[in-house]
């Protein structure tokens, strides 16, 4: 839909005023410029220029979909959504062992030799837990 | 719609009270909350860690003005606790209580409000929140070790937050707990833009999403742009305190880049604590106003312009520095204020002529509204970088974003509990009690806060642990600190109200018991079936469950939704 990826097109815009505005009236003012604060909005300007784009690409390819449609029925969109993992321990096990692994930079290293193969692992597991192989769904 | 799912044998649809299937063990219980990736009970996770968090923070606070209650240091025994207690009070609130309360609240409805099964990743979503768990418990660790906890205050200004001036290890776990908190929140953003954007049900255009799931979009996109400078900041703070690494040393102005950097991300964080309240708040108005909400487009046309503004006003923080450009951050700070008038014009013409009835979401939205309106106000005032300069550190300061953010939070965070009490448990909150606490927190909180504007413009700073009875701030203080013990006192009433309800209520087998619901959830089963809906009505309007349960009106609105 159109407002999806105009409302990254907005913010582009603006972000893209604001950064030109903002080194602009700092160098009037003073004497050099602010790398800070100009860096930053120029950041935001690319990240949302990045999103817009992809947004409408996406758009583009896609067509018109039932979810944007003023007179869809519920019925319309009556297809396969996709897989919901039912439940999982992965997201568990990621979390504990990333905090280990965070903590061991304030604690010590000796945390970090150990939680780093058990991020490892959860990693793994999280990534092929409902894996099939490829092109197996 | 189709979604492949299998669930446990054991896990009927209503939880551990379902009519159907035995009781559950304890162990299974437990096992069922750890790994579920249900987007519902992810929610009531983070709503009940972050409210545990609430308590915590806000025993940390009453000791704070049981502290300043008098002068002298009769309550804490060094200055350096004192600077722990608002430290981690500040960190609480803001990243620990007000950030996940968003999610929370985020996660259990705005899947339902437009008509999805769940979110887009369950399992990131799952994963955001023990990110966020684990991360906000070492951050306040520090209180378990020797030194104690952070003591640098809650934007931790280099160069104070250097090992120099804060050896220990209660500030090296603060940075990167919250660092991990952080990548939780992001994940957490991501997931939620994800969501709205792929997965609403046919009919269900942007333009017809309910006001709080175009605040949680908004939210979600101020989330991605200003958490990874934090997270980025905090690593390299990480770093100059464990590897010194020099880059927030004031010799190559370090100084000033950590203040950017921060409040690059700090002001931001506020309307992320504060656009998901005004959605929900959004929510309620027309359902107790018994209209449709008043200027829909404009709205959400205000959420979108106030967080562009929001990435544009962070120096308004650093007028006191002395080198940041002055009339671009007034001026930007100024702008903001103008879509924010919008949204509180709005509410108020949802309400003008509607037949508007106390329940207890709406006394807590007007009650959101009154304090609101006044941080707002004093906002304005600090923005302007003349008065800024007298007031800047001062209690006028502190009185002012307490307005802001409890006024935001808190109240709609209570006017949100009860409103969704139903839908999330199957049983109604207790009304009289709800109003009993209600006027407590009122009083209580204007009690406290309202006198601290006085104590900052005769000239009491900040942060600053005690003061002499010769400053003159004693009687202002003993006030505050009275109405600090009310609004403490007040959160009795709910926990009561909670537990009894738990107990004796009865169960509520409406889909809609507040009658005149608007948004999707009010058009399914109470509380919500495992994926949300058995059937999903047709969707014409921007409250589909309001045409479906009065077809009378449902004509009549969309002639009037097409002229606009």
């Amino acid at each position: 839909m159109r407002a999806n990826y105009l409302l990254w097109v907005i913010l582009t815009v603006f972000y893209a005023i604001v950064t030109a505005g903002y080194y602009l009236w700092w160098t009037l003012t003073y004497t050099g410029w602010e790398p800070i604060g100009t860096a930053a909005l120029s950041m935001l300007t690319f990240m949302s220029a990045f999103l817009a784009f992809y947004l409408w690409k996406t758009d583009k390819s896609q067509g018109t979909v039932p979810e944007d449609r003023l007179d869809a029925n519920i019925e319309d969109g009556e297809s396969e959504m996709g897989f919901f993992a039912p439940w999982s321990w992965w997201p568990f096990f990621a979390g504990l062992s990333a905090a280990m692994v965070f903590a061991s930079l304030a604690i010590g290293w000796w945390i970090f030799y150990i939680s780093v193969p058990l991020g490892i692992l959860s990693i793994v597991g999280y990534v092929f837990e409902h894996s099939r192989g490829q092109y197996a769904h | 719609m189709a979604t492949i799912t299998e669930t446990r044998p054991s896990s009927g649809a209503g939880g551990s009270n379902s009519p159907r299937g035995k009781r559950k063990t304890k162990g299974q219980i437990l096992v069922d909350w750890v790994t579920t990736t249900d987007h519902k009970k992810i929610g009531y996770l983070y709503l009940i860690t972050s409210f545990i968090y609430f308590l915590i923070g806000g025993v940390m606070a009453l000791v704070i003005r049981a502290q300043l209650a008098a002068p002298g240091l009769d309550i804490v025994q060094t200055k350096e606790q004192y600077n722990q207690l608002f430290t981690m009070h500040g960190t609480i609130m803001l990243l620990m209580f007000a950030t996940p309360l968003f999610a929370g609240f985020a996660n259990v409805l705005m899947p339902v409000q437009i008509g999805a099964p769940d979110v887009a990743f369950p399992r990131l979503n799952a994963i955001a929140y023990w990110f966020y768990f684990f991360g906000s418990f070492v951050a306040v660790s520090g209180f378990f070790t020797p030194q104690g906890a952070a003591s640098f205050g809650w934007f931790a200004y280099a160069p104070l937050s250097n090992t120099t001036f804060s050896p220990g290890i209660g500030g090296d776990l603060w940075v990167f707990g919250l660092a991990l908190a952080g990548f939780g929140t992001i994940m957490g953003g991501v997931n939620f833009i994800t969501t709205i954007l792929t997965m609403r049900a046919p009919g269900m255009t942007m333009f017809r999403m309910p006001i709080f799931t175009w605040n949680t979009l908004v939210t979600s996109i101020l989330v991605i742009m200003c958490f990874p400078p934090l997270a980025a900041a905090l690593f390299a703070l990480g770093a100059d305190r464990r590897f010194d690494a020099h880059i927030f040393d004031p010799a190559n102005g370090g100084a000033m880049l950590w203040q950017h950097l921060f409040w690059f991300f700090g002001h931001p964080e506020v309307y992320i604590i504060a656009l998901p309240f005004f959605g929900i708040v959004s929510e309620i108005f027309p359902v107790f106003s018994r209209k449709p909400i008043f200027g829909y487009k404009t709205l959400v046309y205000a959420t979108i312009a106030i967080a562009a503004l929001s990435m544009t006003v962070w120096a308004h923080h650093m007028y006191v520095t002395g080198s940041v450009l002055l009339p671009f951050f007034a001026f930007t700070t100024m702008l903001i204020a103008v879509p924010t008038g919008v949204k509180i014009f709005n509410w108020i013409g949802t309400m003008w002529r509607g037949s508007i009835t106390f329940e207890n979401p709406m006394l807590w939205s007007l009650g959101f509204l009154t304090t609101f309106i006044f941080g707002g106000l004093t906002g304005v005032i600090l923005a302007s970088p003349a008065l800024d300069y007298h007031l800047s550190d001062s209690y006028f300061v502190v009185a002012h974003f307490h307005y802001v953010v409890f006024g935001t939070v808190v109240f709609a965070m209570f006017a949100g509990f009860f409103f969704w009490w139903p839908k999330m448990t199957g049983k109604m909150l207790n009304e009289r009690l709800g109003y009993i606490q209600f006027w407590m927190t009122f009083f209580g909180f204007h009690i406290t806060f309202l006198i601290q504007h006085w104590l900052g413009v005769i000239g009491m700073p900040r942060r600053y642990a005690t003061y002499l009875p010769e400053d003159g701030f004693a009687w202002m203080n003993a006030v505050s600190s009275a109405g600090s013990i009310l609004l403490g006192l007040s959160i009795i009433p709910f926990l009561w109200n909670v537990y009894i309800t738990y107990r004796s209520a009865p169960i509520v087998t409406l889909d809609d018991p507040w009658g005149y619901g608007r948004s999707l959830e009010w058009a399914t089963a109470t509380p919500f079936p495992r994926h949300n809906f058995t059937s999903i009505p047709r969707i014409r309007s921007e409250s589909p469950a309001f045409d479906l349960h009065h077809p009378e009106y449902a004509a009549a609105e969309a002639k009037a939704a097409a002229r606009r």
